[in-house]
Order: structure tokens, then sequence, then C-alpha cells
């Protein structure tokens, strides 16, 4: 028997006394004997052979320790084996931690060189001669598909790496069957998350194993890279503090580690890699810039029967993470409504652009946008609302638990709510009159407009998806998900725990001591975070990772777990000791408070006197009872079936929870410039039971905030060379504090009924329907217009752009 | 290469080094002092993680030379917290969650620092018009707006 006195409130955060303190600890902050600094080569051409590379001699006096040519890294490793990411790979193609032979996008890791200073070594990139052939660069995915397009991977005969479809339900009998079908096309740019801390590895080989600190949000990912890369099994992967991950340090960053870990090899010496700002805008990985041809076949009233999207994904330079962004549409596949058929064809696109990489939602803000325009569109040529047609299509409350026609179970939800409070919070109807008197006017010099979307945030990641387009793969990369936890009861009677995932800023700590409180009965001030991830030391699983919203479902779960076993050892040990029932005890702030069973009197003993007898006095254990009070709980999520494999028909749980809200934003056109300012930005969300409340804002607020950015303006830009125009975050337009609107929440939590305390995802949520619900806004802002928004960003220059197009065509 | 003499006060300590002329200020503080809470984000001082006061006035060390700060006094994150007590700034960030993963969050203290000893009661509007120096990818900044409004509060009592 437990109590909920911590979970569910606003606790404390254990995590920011150390931050604001400047006592965080980012492994660029860590120092070892005789450590080196490394510095990496790259490439200045979009594509381009690599004929030659020399190194001048002189490099000693330079304060040069090593240096990695391509030549280098071929002789002493292997390629990397293809990840899931690179699932439907129809030819196997080698891919090594740095170019060997041609590179594909500017700043491609060429060579590495290692020296006494980060300067020094900076310094010395000079005395690496490369001879490039440059070759024409393929600078878009228009440019890419052309019959006379240069191949990026010749191997592959065609640009295009990866064609395929997935389907559901009776498409053509539902296009068939429709009044009308609405036909539109959308595009989503690249972008990326900007994490502040930029990738940074340290690594030392000794004899008996090979330590690398990794700001890596997957350390499994750099555990199996550095295994596969450098055949070394005994590694150790620390994660210490992360400045910042949103998908972006799950992949790209294994090239790096491999790179460091030779350096650390060939050198002896630990060895250090930072990189720059402007070496991860032009390397560090983007999301896909994504087209989609959409047709829906709907009804009169607004019914949606069916969807049909073309995809085409820009892969960027790498076969690596070829349908990463295409699988990950099958997590919001369906959005919020009931629609039964939908077929998705997907296209990767190579081009001489970066690689892209998970990315706050990865391809769901894509979904939930194709969804919301198309919403928004069928209104239009229907002559309905744009609310009413969602509702006319969502899920009702009474069909939950749903389990949409790809095999995903939403567990719990209330859409209706969700839109109808989001449109009371907003003022909607007020706001609708004050736009109509504004129009009125006819004397403004900028217009207003209101968009309302909703969307899903999926949760806890299986690790199977990725099969469901690809059943014929013989290589699996696990399926379901499996996370650990420990909970050790110390000496003096504090508690400490282990989780198996590392935290990038999302409150960990915090979070799971709540729980270890409640389910230990004491303050969580007794308890602490026994240290940030360490291969050798969590237990961890194929769901160890700060990616797929993993953290609320298996280290929730896991801690969960262990608490509960640990509880369990507590009461048996505390029954022996007080000579009464397990039954008859109960804990009160850190002790163990019991009757006796005969006289009734009460007697406690103190978690400190357990802790004392647990690891020091085996004469007064249980008979037969374990020295130590410790516990450890690998999690699974219970639904993981039906369908943790895919079926016949490509039907597959992708994730685990749906979390869901609605948007609503308000925004105001600058018809001179071009300029969207966004007036409110109004949520309402369920995230189930919610365990910390300030930290789930926390979530939401960042996360609407990168959608609205990315919505607004931020976003990569190459020109017709292939070179990022978009070095710095300046030029790349990352919102501050002034377009940065004051988002208003309210919670609406609807439990989940599968998981362990009814919590759902809180992490990437807001940043899946924010570009949809501006882009709604802005369409709407500029209807006296005839404004049609198809693509994203609403940069000042598109948006002026797209005035003057209807000004020009006399509408 | 050259090597010119530094001595500055840092946090009210008095400090010498011996640094190459291009040594960033940013890079002195932390290489040469171990004062690993000044962060850095983007060296072009576009992200502010690096704010320092130099003589009372906010800098990006990244837009420094630390020979420039020869014979000035500076102050890190690590100088605003006194014998273990937070600042109530410092505070303000703790108990308003105005941080996530906590890299950009000296950087915004000190900026915060900076805007209340010029304006003990800034409006929401100057806030966000003073924090538009600085960079934060977790928060979307409106619990660091908030928090920056609880420490002026705080501090004018």
């Amino acid at each position: 028997m437990t109590t909920n006195l911590h979970v569910g409130t606003s606790a404390r955060s254990k995590e920011a006394p150390r931050h604001v303190a400047g006592r965080g600890r980012y492994v660029d902050d860590l120092v070892l004997p005789r450590m080196l600094h490394a510095c990496v080569l790259r490439s200045p051409y979009a594509h381009a052979h690599i004929r030659s590379v020399t190194v001048a001699g002189g490099l000693q006096a330079s304060g040069v320790r090593g240096v990695l040519t391509p030549q280098d890294v071929k002789a002493l490793s292997r390629p990397f084996k293809p990840g899931r990411y690179a699932a439907g790979l129809r030819v196997p193609i080698p891919e090594y931690a740095g170019a060997i032979g041609k590179v594909r996008y500017v700043g491609e890791p060429v060579a590495i060189i290692a020296a006494d200073t980060g300067a020094a070594a900076e310094d010395a990139l000079e005395l690496i001669e490369v001879e490039y052939e440059p070759l024409p660069p393929v600078s878009s995915p228009e440019a890419a598909v052309t019959a006379d397009a240069p191949l990026i991977y010749e191997e592959l005969g065609s640009n295009i790496a990866w064609q395929g479809q997935v389907s559901y339900g009776d498409v053509d009998a539902a296009f068939q069957r429709a009044d009308r079908i609405v036909r539109e096309n959308l595009k989503i740019h690249r972008y990326s998350s900007t994490p502040l801390e930029p990738f940074a590895c340290l690594a030392e080989h000794t004899p008996e194993r090979l330590t690398i600190w990794c700001n890596s949000q997957s350390p499994d990912v750099i555990y199996d890279a550095i295994t596969e890369a450098l055949g070394i099994d005994n590694v150790r992967v620390i994660v210490p503090d992360i400045g910042g991950g949103f998908g972006q340090k799950i992949h790209l960053i294994r090239k790096y580690a491999v790179l460091t870990a030779l350096m650390a090899v060939k050198t002896g010496r630990p060895v250090k890699w930072i990189e720059d700002r402007s070496e991860h805008m032009m390397a560090g990985g983007h999301s896909c810039e994504q087209q989609f041809e959409v047709e829906a076949a709907v009804k009169a009233d607004g019914e949606v029967l069916g969807l049909k999207i073309v995809d085409t994904d820009d892969v960027g330079g790498s076969i690596s993470t070829l349908t990463i962004h295409f699988t990950n549409k099958l997590n919001n596949l369906f959005n919020t409504y009931r629609v039964q058929h939908l077929r998705l064809e997907g296209r990767s696109v190579l081009t001489n652009r970066c690689p892209v990489v998970p990315n706050r939602g990865i391809g769901k803000p894509g979904m939930c946008f194709v969804w919301e325009r198309m919403m928004d569109r069928i209104a239009q040529e229907l002559g309905l609302d744009a609310i009413a047609v969602r509702r006319r299509n969502l899920i009702t409350k009474d069909q939950f638990p749903y389990t949409t026609p790809n095999g995903n179970i939403h567990g719990s939800g209330d859409y209706d709510t969700l839109l109808n409070k989001a449109l009371a919070n907003v003022g909607y109807h007020d706001f609708r009159k004050r736009q109509t008197e504004s129009r009125a006017a006819r004397t403004q010099e900028t217009l207003i407009g209101i968009g309302v979307v909703i969307g899903v945030e999926p949760g806890g990641r299986n690790a199977a998806r990725d099969m469901a387009i690809f059943p014929q793969s013989k290589q699996m990369p696990g399926a379901g998900g499996v996370e650990g936890a420990t909970v050790k009861l110390e000496k003096n009677g504090s508690v400490v725990f282990r989780l198996g995932s590392p935290s990038c800023g999302q409150s960990h700590e915090t979070t799971a001591a709540q729980i270890v409180a409640d389910v230990l009965g004491v303050r969580p001030e007794q308890i602490a975070m026994a240290g940030t991830f360490d291969s050798s030391l969590s237990p961890w699983g194929v769901s160890s990772s700060n990616s797929g919203n993993n953290f609320h479902l298996y280290d929730v779960g896991a801690v969960h777990g262990a608490a509960t076993r640990l509880r369990e050892k507590v009461l048996t040990l505390a029954a022996h000791v007080l000579k009464t029932e397990r039954a008859l005890l109960r804990i009160e702030d850190g002790v163990v408070v019991g009757r006796l069973p005969r006289s009734g009197a009460a007697e406690s003993v103190s978690f400190a006197e357990l802790g004392k007898i647990a690891y020091a006095n085996q004469a007064l254990l249980p008979p037969g009872m374990e020295g130590g009070l410790e516990a450890t709980y690998y999690h699974s999520h219970p639904h993981a079936d039906p369908l943790m494999l895919p079926d016949m028909l490509g039907r597959v749980r992708a994730q685990y929870t749906f979390s869901s809200a609605a948007h609503a934003a308000i925004v105001e056109v600058d018809l001179e410039t071009g300029r969207v300012r966004v007036l409110r930005y109004v949520i309402v969300s369920d995230n189930g039971t919610l365990i910390n409340p300030s930290v789930v804002d926390g979530q939401i607020y960042g996360s609407a905030a990168h959608g609205i950015s990315v919505a607004l303006g931020e976003g990569f830009v190459y020109g017709d060379d292939g070179q990022l125009l978009t070095l710095t975050l300046l030029d790349y337009g990352k919102s501050t504090t002034l377009e940065t609107p004051a988002i208003e929440i309210e919670h609406y939590p609807v439990p989940d009924p599968f998981t362990t305390l009814g919590q759902k995802a809180a992490g990437e949520g807001a940043a899946i329907p924010s570009p949809a619900a501006i882009a709604s806004a802005v369409e709407d802002a500029l209807a006296p217009l005839g404004v049609k928004v198809r693509q994203l960003p609403l940069s000042p220059e598109r948006v002026w752009q797209l005035i003057r197009d209807e000004k020009a065509a006399g509408r | 290469m050259t090597r010119l003499p530094v001595k500055l006060t840092v946090n009210g300590e008095a400090c010498e080094g011996e640094v190459e002329p291009r040594t960033l200020l940013v890079h002195f503080l932390r290489d040469h002092l171990g004062l690993t809470g000044t962060h850095v984000g983007c060296v072009v001082g576009e992200c502010g993680a690096c704010s320092v006061m130099v003589d009372g006035a906010l800098v990006k060390s990244c837009l420094m030379l630390a020979v420039q700060a020869h014979e000035r006094t500076v102050t890190t994150i690590e100088g605003l917290a006194s014998g273990g007590t937070l600042d109530p700034v410092q505070e303000a960030f703790v108990n308003g969650f105005a941080l996530q993963c906590g890299f950009c969050t000296p950087g915004f203290v000190m900026a915060a620092h900076a805007l209340l000893d010029r304006n003990p009661d800034p409006s929401e509007e100057e806030i966000r018009h003073d924090l538009s120096s600085n960079l934060c990818m977790c928060t979307g900044y409106v619990q660091i707006v908030e928090a920056v409004k609880n420490a002026a509060a705080r501090r004018r009592k």
C-alpha cells in the first residue's frame, strides 16, 4: 500500500540547484591526465571524389600527436552495420566513421587530428592536404531524380535510395465512394533542434577497456558502434550531463565517438573532441525536407473516408538513416481521426545535403501537418467550418481504447473536449467577431487570423516498428521494449537509484525520486540518483534511450517496479526485526511502524537501522534472507502485444501511449513585410497522470516554442552549389524571447489504462501540432487575399511572396 | 607562440596566468581557472551561454580576449552563490523550473542579473527584450521569464 504524497506535485527540482550554480558536469568539463584535443577536417565540397590525402611533415613540432586519414580509418576500423534506420537498403553499402573515397555533403568528416591543445589541433588542420575532384552537386530532391542527375551512391544506380508503401483498409474503395476528392501538395523544410551543447566525446583506451564519455542520447548506439567499428568488446560508455538532445544526439554522433576512440587507441592517450557550432549545423544532422502529394476522399458532410499520400523525403548524403522519417509516420499515421483507409507511399531521395536524424517528433510533425492542412482544405472546398470537419472525424470518447487501422492502441483520450477547451480558452467566437470587424475596416496594414489544430504525441518506442515495412529484413533490431532501474537503501537509511537511460534535461532525477518517495515512504530529499548513465553500472536495454518518449513508459515503470521490490524486502526485514507480521506494517517518512500482534503496542524501526542490519549485521537477518537492500527491475510494456511484431497486413504497434493536445494560435501578419507575430498561443493537453506538472509544463512550452520557431522561419538553407548558407544560429533563425509567445497551457489529463501510473508521454509533443497551427492561422489571416499556405517555413520572405503572388494574380 | 601575462580578479579572487594572445576569455576561465560553469554554445556571440560580468557589465566571454580582461574584475556563475546559498535569481530559476538541460542556464542567470541590476522592476516586455541576447533550446522561455519576474520581486523585498 503506497500513497501519492509526491507524485502529482511540482516537487522541487533535483537537477536545477547544481545547474544554476554552474556545477553541471558536461563532457567538455572533464579533464584527464595527458589528455589530447582533437579536431576534425571536413569536406568543403558537397560532392567530390577524394583523390589523395597527404600529411605534411613537422607535425610533432606543432604539438600534433596523431592524425587519422581516410586510409587510416579504412585500415584500422570496420564499417558500421546497417542499423534500424537504414531498413530497406537494397544494396549493402559499407559506411565508415569518416569519408572514404568520396564526400557527399559539406562538412563530412575526412580526417581527424589530435594535439596538445585544441588550438594547436585546429591550426594543424592546414597540414593535411586533400586533393578533391569536385563532382556536380545534387542540391535538391527535384534535381536528384532527373535523368542526368549525378549519382551519390553509384552502387544504388539511382538517387532514389528506397521506395515503398504501407496501406491499411481498402483505399481504392473509399475513393470510389467519395463525393469529392480534395487534393493538395504540401512541404516541410529542413530544420533541427540545435541543442545548445554540440556533440562531445572523450575517449580513453587502457589495456582492459575502452571508456568513452559521450553526450549521446542513446548510449546503446555508441556502445554498438565502438564494438562494430573497432572490434573492441570491452566498452564502457559514460554519459554525463547532456546539454540538450531532441534526437540530434542519437545517430551521427557515433561517427565522432568512433573517430575519437580510434585516436585514443592510436595515440595511447585520452582524447577529447568537442564539435563547434558551425560543424554541428553542417554535419550534426537535420530533419528531412518532406514533400507530400495528398488526396482525401470525402463525403459532402465532411466525413473523411480515406487518404492517399505520396511522401518524398530528402535524406541527404548518407544511407544510414534512409527510412527514418518514413517509418516514424507510422506512429501518428491517423492523427486523432477514426479514418479507416490510408495509403502512404514513400520515396527516400539522396541529395548532397547533411544526413538526416531523429528530431523532436521526427516524421510526426509532417504527418500532423498533412492531416491538419487537409482538414482546413476539405472544409474550404466543402464550404464547411474547419472545426466541424475535425469534429466529424475525431475518434470519440467512447471508442477508447481505440486501435488504429495500422495497429496503434490509443489507450485513452477525449479529443472533442480538448478542442472545446482550446476554443474556449482562446476566445474563438469573440476572436471571429473581432476579425470580422477588423476586416471590414479595410484600412489595415495587418491581418489577424486563428488556427486551431489537434494532434497526438506517441510515446514509448517499439523496437520492431521498422519491420512493418520490411518484414523480409533478416536483421531484426529488437522488439518491444526493455529497460531497467535499480533502487538501493543505503546503510545510513538514504535511498539511491540508477536509471537505465540518460537525461537531456527532462528532469529524470526529480521525477523518478517522486515515484520512489511514494513507493518507499520517504521524502524526496532523502533520495538521490547514484549517477548518470554508465553502461557498466546502469541496468539498460533496448529502450534505454532518451528518444521515442521512452522515459515516461520504461524508466517510470522500471523505477516503480524496483522501488516496489525494495519495499517488499524492507518490510520483510522490518517484520522480522519487530517480530510482527508484514500486514501490520506501514512506512512513514523512512520509518517502518507496526503493532505487535499480541500486545498491540506500537513499535518502529528506521530505514537507517534496517540499513545497518542489512549490510553489517547478519545475525539480525531473517534466516535465509539475502543481505543488502537493493532491487533491480526491468520494465516491458505489458501491452506491447498484440502486434509487437508486424502481422501480414503490416500492422504493428509503433508506439505504446498516445498523449494528445489541441493547439490554438492567433497571429498577426504584417502585409508590408510579411512578418508574422504570434499574439496568443493556447494549448490544452492530455498527458495522462502528471507526475510533476511543472516539469510537464516545461516540456510542452519548449516543444511548442520549437515548432512555432520552425513555422516562423527557423531552418536550413542550401545554395545551388550544395553549400550550407545557415552556419550560425542567427542565420538559421532560431527564435528568441522576442519571437516566442507567452504560451498558455491547460492540462486535461485522461489517465492511460495500461501504464504504471496512468501516465503518458510529455516531451516532443507540442512540436508535432505547432507547425500546423501556425500554418492554419496564417492562412486564416490571409484568407481575404486568397492565400493558401502549402509549405513551411512562413518566414517574412515567403509570406511577403505569397501576398505578392496573390496580388499579382489580381485576386 | 608568444604568451602574454594576464592578471585579473575573478569572483573576488586574484588570478593570473599566461595565455596566447588569441585566447578567448571563455577559454581562459574554463581551461586555465577550471570555472566550467561558463559554457561554449556557439563561440560567435549569438547564444549567450558564456555570459559573465566584467567590471559589472554583461559580456559574452567568447567575444572578449583573455588579455582584454587584464586588470579587470570578472564575475562568473560560480561567483553568485555565497557560502553555498543561492542568490535570488538562482533560487527563482530553481523554484520556477526555469531550466531543463542546464547548458544555457549560467548565461541566462548572468543576463538576468545584469538586467535586474539596471532595472529592478522590469516589465515582461523589458525582460523579453533584454533576454533576447541569450538562446535556450529547451524551455520555450516561459518559465525563464516568470523566474526573472519572481527574482525581481524577491530582490526588491
